[in-house]
């Protein structure tokens, strides 16, 4: 609707009101960072696995399945990868990591990429990880890493 | 990177499964519509971990089937922008080199490769070589992510391991 507009002059110029723009961006794969931690709304809050967490779970299965003959691609892709890259062995193991990373201001994300990538110093964590920023001191990162990696070494 | 997530999914059912074992037929087809697909927004679903609720079915009218809502938790795995991820090489080209990480096939250009490491297409199998590293099938790498795309049943992902602490893991 064209509204008038006094001109410096004088003069009147006639000028439209643009209507705001109410339409929200939805959110595309694009916006999706995992550097920032924006893993989108599905994700953002979601519980984060460890490699050696999602061994547990497929081994678990795998009998019946192989009974049904119900292994698909995906499934045993899946198993291989996770048998191939599993940090530590058993689930007491898995259970006092999960306990070292609990108490630490780190996010899901966070947790489980340091579990799963198990860095031997706190700048190789920093970088793979940048989301960490400074949410945690370098000395209580350096110990943390420490602290897992001799986890690592001692389990049965 | 693997997430354990709580999901729905309606199910339905022809009229000749409204018997004695429905609840083991909705099971069954939840676990074989659902298991090994791949959506943008889910990523892969790798493994149905538990059913939480199978609700009360509905008959849709004029048609005699019935529609259930089940609500259960799987294991979730989406690839992410940015993240740093382990794989292995599956072949070398001239143009870079393809990993797989579980379901998921990674791309790494030459170009994103650092430049002290040279292809070397006459070896067998063909691969990249520097001073002290050899990329082949089967070297486990660490990749990261600049990039994904979905298709239809797949998701591809583009690499890089030109950063700090990227590379061949020893």
């Amino acid at each position: 609707m064209p509204l008038p507009v006094t001109g410096g002059d004088g003069d009147t110029i006639w000028t439209m009101r643009m209507p705001k723009n109410k339409l929200v961006r939805p959110v595309t794969e694009e916006s999706l960072d995992a550097a920032r931690l924006e893993l989108g709304v599905d994700f953002q809050d979601a519980e984060c696995l460890l490699i050696s967490e999602v061994k547990v779970l497929l081994e678990a299965q795998y009998d019946s399945k192989k009974e049904e003959k119900n292994l698909d691609e995906v499934y045993t892709k899946t198993l291989e990868y996770v048998q191939k890259f599993s940090r530590y062995t058993n689930r007491d193991t898995i259970k006092e990591v999960r306990a070292l990373l609990k108490p630490t201001e780190l996010e899901p994300f966070e947790c489980a990429q340091l579990g799963n990538l198990c860095c031997s110093e706190y700048e190789e964590a920093k970088s793979l990880v940048p989301s960490i920023g400074s949410r945690i001191s370098d000395e209580d990162l350096d110990s943390l890493l420490k602290q897992m990696d001799s986890l690592k070494k001692y389990q049965g | 990177m693997f997430f354990h997530k709580k999901l729905s999914h309606t199910i339905t059912l022809h009229p000749s499964f409204l018997g004695p074992r429905m609840r083991e037929y909705v099971t069954k087809r939840l676990y074989k519509d659902v298991e090994g697909t791949c959506t943008g927004r889910y990523g892969y679903i790798v493994a149905v971990v538990a059913i939480l609720d199978i609700q009360t079915g509905k008959i849709i009218p004029g048609q005699g089937s019935a529609e259930f809502e089940v609500k259960y938790s799987a294991i979730l795995f989406k690839p992410f922008r940015n993240e740093v991820i382990d794989a292995v090489v599956e072949t070398v080209n001239p143009m870079g080199f393809f990993a797989n990480a579980g379901p998921l096939r990674i791309f790494v250009s030459l170009t994103l490769v650092p430049a002290d490491m040279k292809l070397d297409l006459d070896s067998n199998p063909p691969s990249l070589r520097s001073d002290d590293q050899k990329i082949e099938k089967g070297t486990l790498v660490r990749v990261k992510l600049s990039g994904t795309r979905v298709d239809a049943t797949s998701i591809y992902g583009i690499g890089t391991i030109k950063e700090d602490y990227l590379g061949v893991i020893e």
